[in-house]
């Protein structure tokens, strides 16, 4: 049993210009595009390429947890299921689950968890399968940028993203986001998860030898890195109820110039904190509940009214 | 919330009986009518051979692998060409996480045999030495969308998969006792393009391509297989409802004739990879 031809191996990862096996410098990501609502049937999901990585990720849930002895009745539980194709990687990968991926499934978990609120679904889960046909080097980053999307995409309350890129040591230098070559004959890869906002990592492994200053300098790489994603991730999830306001709400309509005004096409993050978020007067809180139940009933036959004339 | 179980109220069951004793289905459709097809080939770099399929809203992404090792002892010098399905939980809560359930396994199982008995490869040519070397191809699929009907989905997935399969040629070194690359590349030897087609018998009437709430409340199911010739190659019969010899007979020649219409209307041999 063998292949006929060896998997190819690169020695020199960086030319004398500084330049990378795929024509990036060492600050470079690869080039990223990611969609959600990718599939039919999963309530969430998230189609992410990365580099030559192809990844899907559907959730399911929240939803009675299998088996029961698993459920927690003060709150919910958070699955993630990573697996790879037989084809995604050079030579066949056997179609049961390994090791490996187990490993990164609970990786995914551990980063992602600190995200939900799991604590409002007890006795749940909420169950994310990722499957990454097409593997080129940090599919796990991959994974979490991909997650991290279908469970926003699923609806299920988060506190923000995970967005995930590598940084690692090449011939000696700090690179960002290895490419499977980089990654196979590299000196050291770091996988990143981020939280971007807060500048915090939700997932972090480490193979190799550098110094602590080093790695240091590398996270400011990948936080870099992950900087740009995430901008790519917030279009994505936008472009989704973009189209369906454009549906609901055809271009040129009242009520979207209004929208407009609000948000405009920034990211969210670039808004002001107060208009972001304006809390309600603490009088009102309370008072809210009681009001809304009336509030429909008065205002939706004018609406109707209107929309059929 | 999800539903854990997917269920066809009585009164959609009473509808879509009575819509297909005139001849009409839920969607629009007619009864031997299929649902739009689209296929993207080579879409993985890794793969030999890939492709997505959609069926409708069904999806199927497939791809072949190769490695080279003994042939099977009655067949020394033929090749050998296996397939996996793996229903991937992220297409339908219907389906669990572990290994390949019976499903799965009919799946795989109803595709392989269309492939193996439709000729579509000539498994003479993976054969490298007699008896010592030969090609074994691992067409691998993955369903990560189910809306209904997954074996002709699926079966149009394993086909392209292999047509767009490209291989490092092959020699044998006698002198090592191994084969070695000879420095080219060849397509998979693929000569026919059995296709198969999945009639349901829901109440007294018939239908082809079922969707997902149709596949839910039919008695039974037929699955031919036919090649270019005109020729079945493979049937299976699922569900714990009965055919009658009359209608076995007409799901067979309308097999004949929808598996030539869409050998032409999909022309899949432009799948072919480049030398």
């Amino acid at each position: 049993m063998g292949l006929l031809i060896p998997e190819k191996k690169i020695e020199q990862l960086i030319d004398e210009n500084g330049i990378r096996t795929d024509g990036r410098k060492v600050d470079e990501i690869r080039n990223f595009k990611c969609a959600v609502g990718v599939l039919e049937n999963a309530e969430g999901s998230a189609y992410v390429e990365h580099g030559g990585n192809k990844i899907y990720a559907a959730v399911y849930g929240p939803r009675e947890v299998h088996p029961r002895h698993m459920a927690r009745s003060d709150r919910g539980i958070l699955k993630i299921y990573y697996r790879m194709s037989t084809f995604s990687v050079f030579e066949r990968k056997s179609p049961a689950p390994n090791r490996r991926e187990q490993e990164i499934s609970m990786v995914l978990r551990t980063a992602l968890e600190p995200m939900l609120f799991l604590e409002i679904y007890p006795n749940s889960a909420i169950e994310v399968f990722v499957e990454v046909v097409a593997a080129d080097g940090g599919t796990r980053c991959a994974s979490a940028t991909a997650v991290a999307l279908a469970l926003a995409d699923a609806g299920i309350p988060m506190r923000d993203l995970v967005t995930g890129v590598a940084v690692g040591l090449c011939n000696e230098q700090i690179c960002l986001d290895l490419n499977d070559f980089e990654d196979k004959a590299g000196d050291a890869d770091i996988p990143c998860g981020w939280v971007v906002q807060q500048k915090k990592i939700a997932l972090l492994q480490f193979d190799g030898k550098m110094t602590p200053d080093q790695i240091m300098q590398a996270f400011e790489y990948s936080l870099k890195g992950a900087t740009e994603i995430y901008a790519a991730q917030q279009v994505a999830l936008r472009e989704k109820y973009e189209a369906i306001r454009d549906i609901v709400n055809p271009p040129g309509s009242v009520q979207r110039d209004d929208d407009e005004d609000e948000g405009g096409d920034q990211p969210y993050s670039q808004q002001p904190r107060d208009e972001q978020r304006t809390p309600a007067p603490e009088g009102q809180e309370g008072g809210q509940p009681e009001d809304q139940p009336g509030e429909p009933d008065g205002s939706q036959p004018d609406d109707q009214g209107g929309d059929l004339e | 919330m999800s539903e854990v179980e997917k269920v066809v109220s009585s009164i959609e069951k009473k509808y879509i009986n009575e819509l297909l004793k005139d001849g009409k289905r839920l969607d629009g459709r007619g009864p031997w009518e299929y649902r739009p097809i689209s296929i993207e080939a080579g879409l993985i770099p890794k793969a030999e051979g890939s492709c997505d399929v959609r069926l409708g809203k069904s999806r199927v992404i497939a791809g072949v692998k190769y490695d080279v090792g003994s042939p099977f002892g009655d067949t020394p010098d033929e090749g050998v060409c296996t397939l996996m399905a793996e229903f991937v939980p992220m297409a339908s809560p219907l389906f669990e996480s572990g290994p390949p359930d019976e499903s799965a396994i009919e799946l795989a199982r109803v595709v392989d045999r269309g492939i193996r008995h439709g000729d579509c490869i000539n498994y003479e040519k993976l054969c490298i030495k007699q008896g010592k070397s030969v090609y074994i191809l691992f067409d691998d699929l993955y369903i990560i969308d189910y809306t209904g009907n997954l074996i002709d989905c699926a079966s149009i997935a394993a086909l392209v998969a292999l047509i767009n399969t490209k291989l490092p040629g092959a020699q044998w070194n006698d002198e090592k006792g191994d084969a070695e690359w000879n420095g080219e590349y060849w397509v998979a030897p693929i000569e026919e393009l059995p296709l198969t087609n999945t009639f349901v018998k829901i109440g007294d009437t018939i239908c082809v391509d079922p969707s997902l709430e149709e596949e839910l409340i039919a008695d039974c199911r037929l699955s031919v297989c036919t090649n270019s010739a005109g020729l079945v190659c493979s049937m299976q019969k699922g569900g714990s409802g009965l055919f009658s010899l009359d209608e076995v007979y007409m799901c067979m020649n309308k097999a004949i004739e929808i598996g030539n219409e869409l050998r032409e209307q999909l022309n899949l041999w432009q799948y072919r990879k480049e030398i």
